[in-house]
């Protein structure tokens, strides 16, 4: 079974401690990511890691700021290197614009496809560039984003067969019109059975849907609903 | 444009209008685009199809273009309708076509639901295979994307002629090719049907672009089905399941949908190797453009009376040419091509 968690700025936006110790309660969480999508919350999020209690959770990554508006590109980068080299950290295209510090962090940059509403990432050509660029960077699949790209899930199928073995964390949520991340919907969790029999089973699954504490059991079981463990059975 | 300068390059032919209709759709792309730039947004696409979608625009081509909306409804789209055609004026001059079908809103949901069945219409069976054979994205380009990627999805995964029991996967979508056809021989009804109504007014291009560019989009639309065949990508070979043969193999289509239709065509032509049907085909076309890029040529074929058009030898030089690129599809499909005159004998007609 995939390890699962959430996405602590999804459960509690800005306040990572609260969204690491919601997770604390939920035994089928053995997945976490570290939320700092807005650059502020880095350096909190550093200072804090020592005394974070993240034990019982096997899989940790970490989200690099989405935009940089305090912060300088290089102190970013500074900062990310103070975490745990076991974390993957996960990035935006359009953060990294200097690809010769970025290169440096091998597997450990992560890259995610995004949206339509950056201008790269998006596709399985524009993921190709980046690629060539960071040949060494694993990916993490945000299957909301591929499929409001293609609500089909052909793209999100075609980055699986492609950069599958880069693979190294799936991001789950439904993603509404305006990009924002939403609980699993109906079609959202039938869209994302199509694709997943391409995701391995060590691979871990970190929900992104902004909900309430009170709605974390009903979207582990609807993502597990979307994702069944014996999906990859066909690949 | 690649396979079709391949071709003149090696026939060491001048194709000088095919070029030119390419490089003034270029330059009348960038300048609608620039028009309507600041109208973006993640819902909607703005698009023209027609000779602009074709490449094969003059400076006497119309604009047929289209809001498409694949999202939330917003009763502000009607005032943005309003917008664009007063930009996409001031680009070009010409009105759009008087029958609707484009200048306005088209919902994805149409385009996706209502193929074939009761629903479906004359209007959205043309905005659909247009949208797939000759369109381009002046905003919202991944928009008109996911619009094209949810129809190939009805046309190719969902429905599926007949379930296999072997595991049989089948490379040929009938219902896309069903509809290429149905909409071939629609085009050549409405002719029939606009002589009628109009009283025979602008019959004259209306008859020469049905012999020529029409044709054209059936051509595209027949690759397209073939595409398996045609072009066999190891996507499909290495599809882990059935489900997944088929979404790769819409796909692979959906790459063609931004190829135009001429330059598909140059790719069949440059995989039978017969420089007589390339020659035929392409040098005829290139006459058609060429005089549809004269303005004088171009208004005698609007003007022309039927009963005078043998006559009118702008009129009369198209109607022989376009016998010549009949006769060099025909041997392409028929004779030449390695593996087209199979596909058409099994799948085709019957």
């Amino acid at each position: 079974m995939r390890p699962i968690g959430f996405s602590t700025g999804a459960l509690a936006k800005g306040d990572f401690r609260h969204g690491v110790a919601l997770q604390h309660r939920e035994e089928r969480i053995q997945a976490i990511e570290l939320s700092a999508l807005r650059d502020h919350e880095l350096p909190l999020l550093v200072d804090a890691v020592p005394a974070l209690e993240l034990r019982r959770f096997p899989y940790v990554s970490v989200h690099a700021p989405s935009r940089l508006q305090t912060l300088a590109e290089e102190d970013v980068f500074a900062m990310l290197l103070r975490l745990p080299e076991a974390w993957p950290v996960i990035a935006h295209a359009d953060l990294l614009h200097t690809p010769s510090l970025w290169q440096a962090l091998g597997a450990r940059l992560c890259i995610e496809n995004m949206d339509d509403r950056k201008t790269t990432g998006r596709t399985v050509e524009e993921l190709r560039t980046l690629f060539a660029l960071y040949p060494d960077a694993s990916f993490c699949l945000d299957l909301g984003h591929a499929r409001q790209i293609d609500p089909t899930m052909t793209s999100a199928l075609r980055m699986l067969r492609e950069f599958g073995a880069r693979l190294r964390q799936v991001h789950v949520s439904d993603v509404g019109t305006r990009g924002e991340h939403l609980p699993l919907g109906v079609m959202a969790r039938r869209a994302f059975t199509h694709v997943a029999h391409r995701i391995p089973e060590r691979c871990p699954l970190i929900i992104e849907s902004v909900i309430a504490a009170e709605a974390i059991g009903g979207e582990l079981d609807a993502v597990r609903l979307a994702l069944p463990s014996n999906a990859n059975a066909a690949a | 444009m690649e396979s079709i300068i391949t071709l003149e390059r090696t026939l060491g032919a001048n194709w000088s209008a095919l070029r030119a209709a390419r490089e003034t759709t270029e330059e009348m792309i960038a300048e609608l685009t620039a028009a309507v730039a600041d109208l973006q947004d993640s819902n909607f696409a703005i698009v023209v199809t027609g000779s602009l979608g074709r490449g094969e625009a003059t400076r006497g081509s119309d604009a047929d273009w289209l809001l498409l909306v694949d999202g939330p409804s917003d009763p502000e789209h009607g005032l943005l309708v309003r917008e664009i055609n007063e930009r996409i004026g001031s680009v070009v001059a010409k009105e759009v076509g008087r029958t609707g079908t484009f200048g306005g809103i088209v919902a994805g949901h149409e385009l996706v639901h209502y193929i074939a069945g009761t629903r479906d219409s004359n209007e959205n069976l043309t905005r659909r295979i247009l949208l797939l054979a000759e369109s381009r994205a002046l905003t919202g380009a991944f928009v008109r994307e996911r619009v094209i990627h949810n129809v190939l999805s009805r046309y190719v995964v969902y429905d599926r002629s007949v379930q296999s029991r072997s595991g049989f996967r089948q490379s040929i979508p009938h219902f896309l090719l069903n509809d290429v056809v149905r909409y071939w021989r629609t085009m050549g009804s409405d002719y029939a049907s606009k002589m009628w109504e109009r009283q025979r007014e602008g019959w004259g291009i209306r008859n020469i672009k049905l012999r020529f560019s029409r044709k054209v989009l059936f051509i595209w639309g027949l690759i397209a089905a073939f595409a398996a065949e045609l072009f066999p990508a190891p996507e499909l070979a290495e599809s882990a399941n059935e489900d997944e043969y088929y979404r790769m193999l819409a796909s692979l289509i959906r790459t063609l949908t931004d190829v135009p239709p001429l330059e598909l065509l140059a790719r069949a032509v440059l995989d039978c190797h017969d420089r007589e049907v390339a020659e035929l085909i392409f040098s005829s076309y290139d006459e058609f453009l060429g005089v549809l890029a004269n303005a004088e040529s171009r208004e005698k074929l609007e003007k022309v009376a039927f009963e005078e058009a043998l006559a009118e030898p702008a009129y009369a030089g198209l109607r022989e040419a376009s016998k010549r690129f009949r006769e060099g599809v025909t041997r392409l499909f028929f004779d030449a091509h390695p593996k087209l005159p199979s596909l058409i004998r099994q799948f085709g007609v019957f």
